[in-house]
């Protein structure tokens, strides 16, 4: 895998951790 | 609708057909026609993937769901990056090194002519269908809302995108893709913002009570086969039906054959994982928003007016009755609402919980008016009566400003045109390359392609649009088609599983295949609590494991497409 292609891919899992992240946030901060 | 609101619609059209027919210049062969000579930079090819799967249905039926029932459906999408990435490192270089123009044509060098034409029939069959409710779902929704009469509706969407996809091919499909996925995205924004500025309570008090109405419930943990949308469904069935339809289905495939290299087909997947989780979460907060807001705002009964008017029509005893209880619940679910989000500044935490407590219940008293009210649309109407798909479209009319309307029908007719001209134009390159040249005529000149090409594109454009326009009637036919494309979908991305395993051969492939469609269809039958996003994983493990066993004691033949894959640097 070429150099630009594994950067891509570190954002795509660094993307989906923090969205995944913010939505967890968005989940429990509003439960009630 | 305003005039404005009109210009808006008609110069969304004028520029997507002109620019299709701009693109009729670069394509004289079929490479060019179907492939764009295998010239399309990563970001083109990414943002038409993302345009391709986000149809009709997914900017107003996802949306309408978000406000029924909050964020959890995004759980769908959470196998699709894994997916993009497992793609990217294995079927994406064999395929573009491959040099084909179909997915299954990579199956014919690897095993034989039947797995091909097979696996590309059961694409036409499904893909041909699937067309036409593309058309036919935002159609319908059009018609019932602004009252047009439904062919009026299917003409809007499929003229033009059959024009442009006809004349332009792939480069016009991909770059209208680009231009329709900015259309897209800019009406959310604006609705999103719309939404957040008339939003009568702050923010943070609003998604106080939509947490209390269970609609920001994202993960669901539990391992519960029967249940769609969860954690696990998504991580394991979701990603096992991405690589399916990323991996296997040629409106896809044909995208990132169409990019540059390997790399930048890899690039363009890759951008499509980044997006997917974010947007459909979006899409679905656009949902909740529209919720709260109908909270402080009297919402429809019906949101489907069509359905509205039958009622009032058959039962207008029931009608008035159900309308004033309605009135009646709503008003009591407005001030506890209000009262939810102020106590919350003022109140003890038992006075919070008392809140939320009324809030709920004068939540279930509305939901059990409008069921009534859904039941009574069933009876005197026929059909179903499920107005999900109709939420977002009365809203924006209803309560945004002039020209959101004209913004919002534009970026409706770019979601469908978008799905639609991928799958015509894949439609007609399986059709072409897969069973016209393959099986009829090997060695005709690339302008006879091409002519070809363009009638195939044409002919299918004109079978979706009938397909659309006859959806009501053919409503169960198009359901059989629908599930019977469910049965191969993980059967068929077995077979490429296969083909990456040297010593498997033909006649394993094959009988693993039908083995895949077989025990998927055996399932769906016999146990149907078994949700679908399982069906992909159950039909790829099981044609895995029949070519395996019967190409026992085989050795690796000799696979020139697969060498050539190898070319890429992994």
């Amino acid at each position: 895998m070429t150099p630009p292609v594994r950067t891509t891919l570190w954002r795509v899992l660094s993307i989906q951790f923090v969205t995944l992240v913010l939505l967890w946030l968005l989940q429990t901060h509003y439960a009630s | 609708m305003h005039w404005i609101n009109w210009v808006i619609v008609a110069v969304y059209l004028v520029v997507v057909v002109f620019d299709g027919l701009r693109r009729t210049r670069g394509t004289t062969n079929i490479e060019g026609y179907f492939l764009a000579n295998r010239s399309l930079p990563w970001w083109a090819v990414g943002l038409s993937v993302m345009a391709t799967q986000l149809s009709a249905v997914t900017l107003i039926g996802t949306t309408g769901q978000g406000a029924t029932d909050g964020l959890k459906f995004v759980q769908f999408y959470f196998g699709l990056p894994i997916a993009m990435v497992i793609l990217g490192v294995t079927l994406v270089p064999f395929l573009h090194g491959a040099k084909v123009y179909t997915a299954y044509e990579y199956l014919e060098r690897r095993f034989d002519p039947k797995t091909r034409s097979l696996t590309s029939l059961l694409f036409l069959l499904s893909r041909g269908m699937s067309c036409g409710t593309i058309i036919a779902a935002p159609s319908v929704v059009l018609s019932s809302i602004f009252g047009w009469d439904l062919t009026w509706c299917v003409a809007l969407i499929g003229v033009p995108t059959i024009i442009y996809t006809v004349l332009g091919g792939v480069q016009a499909v991909a770059w209208a893709d680009v231009k329709q996925m900015f259309v897209i995205a800019g009406a959310m924004m604006a609705i999103i913002i719309a939404l957040i500025v008339r939003m009568p309570i702050p923010l943070d008090d609003a998604l106080h009570i939509a947490g209390a109405a269970g609609r920001l419930q994202v993960f669901d943990f539990s391992f519960d086969l029967s249940k769609t949308y969860t954690f696990w469904s998504g991580i394991l069935g979701g990603t096992f039906l991405m690589l399916s339809y990323f991996g296997t289905d040629q409106s896809q495939v044909q995208r990132y054959l169409a990019a540059k290299s390997v790399d930048e087909a890899r690039s363009s997947l890759l951008m499509s994982a980044y997006w997917k989780i974010p947007l459909q979460a979006l899409i679905l907060l656009t949902g909740v928003l529209v919720f709260l807001f109908y909270l402080f705002q009297p919402a429809p009964l019906l949101y489907n007016p069509r359905h509205s008017a039958q009622v009032q029509q058959q039962e207008p005893a029931l009608f008035a009755d159900l309308q004033s209880r309605y009135a009646a619940a709503i008003a009591v679910r407005q001030a506890a609402a209000r009262e939810a989000a102020s106590v919350r500044h003022t109140g003890t935490d038992a006075a919070v919980r008392g809140s939320l407590e009324a809030f709920r219940a004068s939540e279930a008293g509305v939901t059990a008016i409008r069921t009534e009210a859904l039941s009574a649309a069933e009876r005197a109407s026929g059909e179903s009566s499920r107005d999900v798909n109709y939420i977002i479209p009365r809203f924006v009319l209803d309560n945004l400003p002039l020209g959101f309307a004209g913004i919002f029908l534009a970026a409706v007719l770019a979601a469908a045109m978008s799905s639609i001209a991928a799958e015509l134009n894949s439609l007609s390159t399986a059709t072409v390359v897969d069973f016209y040249q393959r099986w009829f005529r090997r060695s005709e000149s690339d302008a006879h392609y091409l002519n070809v090409s363009k009638m195939a594109t044409a002919v299918w454009g004109i079978f979706a649009c009938v397909v659309a326009t006859y959806a009501a009637t053919l409503g169960s036919l198009i359901e059989v088609v629908n599930r019977f494309g469910s049965f191969f979908y993980g059967s068929i991305l077995g077979v490429f599983l296969l083909a990456m395993i040297p010593r498997v051969r033909a006649p394993g492939a094959f009988v693993g295949l039908l083995s895949g469609m077989a025990a998927v269809g055996a399932v769906a039958i016999w146990v149907p609590s078994v949700s679908f996003l399982w069906h992909n994983l159950i039909g790829a493990a099981v044609v895995v494991a029949v070519g395996l066993v019967l190409s026992l004691g085989g050795r690796a033949p000799d696979q020139p497409a697969r060498r050539e894959g190898r070319t890429s640097t992994v």
